[in-house]
């Protein structure tokens, strides 16, 4: 995983990268077998195979094989576990899709739907390969852009929009308020990295109280992202966003009495919402007590439900269920097909490999060598892991629905793009270590420092180590 | 069939007998690949920790720590739907009226059985040529209460009610939490939902049923103190096994479906003259009426309203001389309509309305717990008069008019004045607390009513009923209606000294009270007495 530093060839980059290659191959022949699973059923329920049946399956190979051979061939350095979790995740997705007839009727090469996940995968190679070598620091000096976007977009998108089902899309339905995961929080990150030396100083005598001057700005931004976000009733985004920034506070000024403030907030915020918006009510009633009116508010989420009572442990088999049962199957309620047809079983290996995404992502936080990647890190993670939870949560119950998509799996152009440059920058991050190694008196003094408590050897090949602790470390000039 | 490309072969074994098994082994080969990517993800993770200063920390230990524990959180609310959802009554009743998909174990639950107080078997599912029917052994007798369960024609009754509970296992009904783990493996959910057991003894149902025998009408017998209902027998009735679709098309011949006992509305006649009599005792009226011959009216425009005795001597070509003056004992004791139509008029419109008020008239009281959309018990309905209309005031009090009551509700009134006042609410599941519904008179108005009562039964209008065997007390009742013959009606209670049992009979046109009804009901006590005592 850490990459070597010296000057890589091409054939050292090939052999660092085979444990990559080999769980994506481990990753098609997985899902090559659903494939064929799927296939069977479709066969079965009379549908006639064509050539054509089996793109979906070829696309999805020759992405992740494209994938790892441009990674080799760009040298890259960066996390290798990541890739194959989100190429899984993405095959999951491919096949629960193709399983609710994404790609029925004819098929042909110029199908958008079959362009999805390779320009998912494009999109991830992209951003990883631009920000890798500590170039994704460049981010953090469009604070303002990044805040300035992500308004903007919010503005024009209610001005433009249309309303369906309570919520604000765009043309062609499509939900461009995604990206607000990737700009905010690059804003955030931004922000918090200039700041968080002040932002950590909470008043003296009266400790309660934390530093306004510092804060404002970020709170007035805030103020009008989650007004704008609540005039699209896009409340799972709000939920996502405001835990992001909370977390952030935190981790940025080991202050922990941010955490309180945003307790405060989400209850003050939650009765604000319950009380004032008729769509958020319904949905908190539909999910304490979804038997009220079972064949209205509570139909959905029953409905998932009794399709994951059938699937039972094992799961009725790719394809042999009827998800189609439940409405919005195909994105809101991805879940519940993939328990219907795969059982508890195949959720419980779903939600793995979603906590081995949110893993890697939390070592990468810790492993980034600058503030801006510590937090941009922590901040997608935790955008992600939101994500899933606020899904399943929502489809099994656990939660009120929130009408958010499962990352990677759940059917919708913009949130899986979004989710994939997501990871794209996680990697950047895991690839960043090299701009760290350029500055040496920074790096000697980190491992003076960790040297200095039990006289560990340091392996030869790695003269970076990381540092013992997370706290932020006074702020040094930055050289971009 | 020729098989020239890789694509025709797969079809062609997807069509051959091996695919079911293939796919079977295409599944499990899935959930293992995924699993071996899981391992080798894990080993190099494990492999990468090992190294040193790669440890982890509390930095990443403690987010780690709780987005897993929020992961396992979702998994195992998950599985309490998805694993054992079928300890969820509601959700297993929810799939079964709401879920399509053939293959979902709900659909095969042997719904639990029905049973009366003693166990007899009311309904019953039974497997037949792989198919799963209800049967109802004692068809028709309780097929109002009981209901039926039909997948064309929905569910009533009982089986409405407590949907939930015959269809819902809980653990004890499982042999074990072994048992639920094989269910579990092997996807054989073959779940039995829990028996129901009814308040109902289907001896004395039938015993009712029989004493009424062709006539329409209805009987109900409870216990005053706890609110059992150990009969709810209406004629006529359907056959719960033979349900057809001419039974729901427009209004059959004796609307079969009509639950009398509970929804069926009558004038009460007579019968009423007891909420009228513990109003005036409760207002304590001690005085005398004139009560003569030639009746009472409010005004001249409208026909006095006479006792029967007048009409019977009208008939036999005899001239009567009238009562007199009537207490309020002799007066029930006579039921004379003269004193109450009186007496109703004394106490004003303000009485009248309070005590129907008090005794819960328009009201519909549940039956079975939860749902309120299935065998509520409708008590009745009490005309509003306007201030000047007197007349209609002296109808109603003698329960006449626009006055009307069910059967039900009746038995609930005589059950009350045997508990010292207190109505508890009539009730059919035996798992059911006992729960009060009202206190409808003071304890000492209930102590003299239950008196008056005593004396009907052996002076009064219901003296043909007595005998050495139980002393009965209640009151008769004959009621004018616009439809034929008067409706016979006789509510009471039993023994009259530490009543155990309470009873009201409607005869639909059965003529006097006396004749027709008071019989039934007192067989119907006796063996009641019987049975209790033989147990």
């Amino acid at each position: 995983m850490n990459a070597a530093a010296s000057p890589a060839g091409l054939a050292a980059t090939w052999d660092l990268r085979q444990g990559e290659r080999e769980l994506l191959l481990s990753c098609l022949g997985c899902i090559a077998l659903g494939f064929v699973l799927v296939l069977g059923s479709e066969h079965a329920a009379g549908r006639q195979l064509t050539v054509s049946a089996v793109l979906p399956l070829l696309v999805y190979g020759l992405s992740l094989i494209g994938l790892h051979l441009a990674l080799v061939l760009l040298r890259f350095r960066g996390d290798q576990v990541l890739t194959a979790v989100v190429a899984c995740l993405a095959g999951f997705g491919l096949l629960a899709q193709y399983r609710m007839g994404a790609f029925a009727g004819t098929l042909g090469a110029d199908d958008p739907e079959l362009y999805l996940i390779p320009a998912g995968f494009a999109a991830l190679l992209v951003t990883a390969v631009a920000g890798a070598n500590g170039r994704y620091r460049w981010l953090a000096k469009g604070l303002w852009l990044w805040a300035g976007v992500s308004l903007l977009l919010l503005v024009v998108l209610l001005v433009t929009g249309t309303r369906f089902r309570g919520a604000v899309y765009a043309l062609g339905f499509t939900t461009p308020t995604e990206v607000l995961k990737v700009t905010v929080i690059l804003g955030l990150a931004a922000y918090l990295e200039r700041h968080a030396r002040t932002l950590a100083r909470w008043h003296p005598r009266f400790p309660l109280l934390p530093p306004l001057r510092a804060l404002w700005p970020l709170l007035v931004f805030w103020v009008l992202l989650v007004g704008l976000l609540a005039l699209q009733r896009d409340l799972g985004m709000i939920v996502i966003l405001s835990v992001v920034l909370v977390l952030l506070l935190v981790r940025a000024t080991g202050r922990v009495g941010y955490f309180g403030y945003g307790l405060l907030a989400a209850a003050g915020a939650g009765a604000l919402l319950l009380t004032f918006f008729a769509h958020g009510q319904r949905r908190v009633e539909a999910w304490l007590d979804p038997f009220q009116d079972p064949t209205g508010d509570g139909w959905q989420i029953l409905q998932g439900l009794s399709g994951m009572y059938a699937g039972g442990l094992w799961g009725e088999g790719f394809g042999n269920g009827s998800p189609e049962y439940t409405p919005i199957a195909r994105s809101d309620f991805i879940y519940a097909v993939i328990g219907e047809e795969l059982g508890f079983l195949g959720c419980v290996l779903v939600a793995l490999f979603f906590l081995i995404l949110v893993q890697r992502g939390i070592m990468i936080a810790g492993q980034a060598r600058t503030d801006f990647g510590r937090l941009l890190a922590a901040g997608l993670t935790t955008v992600l892991a939101v994500q899933t939870l606020l899904n399943l949560g929502g489809v099994t119950k656990a939660i009120p629905l929130t009408g958010i998509t499962l990352p990677f799996i759940s059917h919708g152009g913009a949130s899986l793009l979004t989710t994939f440059s997501v990871v794209g920058l996680l990697l950047a991050i895991s690839d960043g270590q090299v701009g760290a190694a350029r500055r040496p008196a920074r790096t000697v003094k980190r491992a003076a420092a960790v040297d200095a408590t039990p006289p560990a050897p340091v392996p030869a090949p790695r003269p970076v180590e990381r540092p013992a602790r997370p706290r932020r470390r006074p702020a040094e000039p930055k050289t971009p | 069939m020729t098989v020239s490309t890789p694509l025709q072969l797969f079809g062609a074994l997807v069509d051959s007998a091996a695919w079911p098994a293939l796919r079977i082994i295409l599944h499990l080969a899935f959930f293992a690949a995924a699993v071996i990517i899981l391992w080798r993800i894990w080993t190099r993770l494990a492999g990468a920790k090992a190294r040193p200063g790669q440890t982890l920390q509390l930095f990443a230990a403690l987010p780690m720590a709780g987005v897993a524990a929020a992961f396992l959180g979702v998994l195992l609310y998950q599985a309490s739907w998805q694993l054992t959802g079928l300890f969820r009554p509601e959700f297993v009743a929810f799939m079964q009226s709401h879920d399509r998909r053939e293959f979902n174990p709900a659909h095969r639950i042997q719904r639990g059985r029905i049973l009366d107080r003693h166990g007899q078997v009311l309904a019953e599912s039974q497997e037949r040529d792989g198919r799963v029917y209800r049967v109802y052994p004692f068809g028709r007798a309780f097929a109002h209460t009981v209901g039926y369960s039909d997948p064309r024609f929905g569910a009533i009754g009982a089986e409405a009610a407590a949907n939930a509970q015959l269809n819902g296992a809980t653990p004890e009904v499982l042999a074990s939490w072994g048992e639920l783990g094989r269910q579990l493996l092997t996807k054989d959910k073959r779940p039995r939902g829990q028996d129901l057991e009814l308040t109902l003894d289907a001896e004395l149902q039938l015993l009712a049923l029989q004493l009424l025998g062709s006539r329409h009408g209805a009987v109900v017998l409870l216990r005053p103190a706890d609110g059992a209902l150990l009969v709810l027998a209406n004629n006529p009735a359907f056959d719960p096994n033979r349900l057809s679709p001419a039974l729901f098309s427009g209004p059959a011949a004796g609307t079969p479906l009509l639950n009398r006992a509970t929804q069926g509305l009558y004038p009460p006649g007579s019968v009423f003259k007891v909420v009228l009599a513990a109003a005036a005792i409760e207002s304590g009226f001690n005085g005398t009426l004139n009560c003569p011959a030639g009746g009472y009216t409010t005004s001249s425009r409208y026909p006095p309203i006479r006792d029967h005795d007048y009409y019977t001597a009208a008939k036999a070509g005899r001239t009567w001389t009238g009562h007199g003056n009537l207490n309020l004992t002799t007066a029930l004791v006579e039921s004379s309509n003269v004193f109450f139509a009186q007496l109703g008029v004394r106490l004003g419109h303000d009485s009248f309305a309070g005590a129907g008020e008090r005794f819960q008239f328009d009201r519909q009281v549940r039956l079975y717990p939860g749902t309120d959309r299935y065998g509520n018990l409708s008590t009745g309905r009490l005309p509003r008069f306007a201030r000047n209309d007197l007349y209609g005031l002296a109808q109603a009090s003698i329960g006449q008019g626009r006055v009307l009551a069910t059967p039900g509700h009746l038995a609930t009134i005589a059950a009350a004045v045997a508990n010292r006042g207190l109505a508890m609410r009539p009730r059919l599941l035996a798992q059911e607390p006992p729960a009060p519904l009202g206190q409808y008179m003071a304890e000492q108005t209930a102590a003299r009513l239950a008196q008056i009562l005593r004396k009907v039964v052996t002076t009064g209008t219901g003296r043909g009923i007595d005998g050495p065997q139980l002393a009965i007390a209640g009151k008769t009742g004959t009621a004018q209606n616009p439809r034929g013959a008067a409706h016979s009606w006789f509510i009471g209670f039993a023994p009259a000294a530490a009543p155990t049992l309470a009873v009201a009979v409607l005869v639909e046109h059965g003529g006097y009270g006396s004749s027709a009804a008071a019989p039934i009901a007192r067989d119907l006590l006796l063996k009641a007495m019987e049975l209790e005592n033989a147990r």
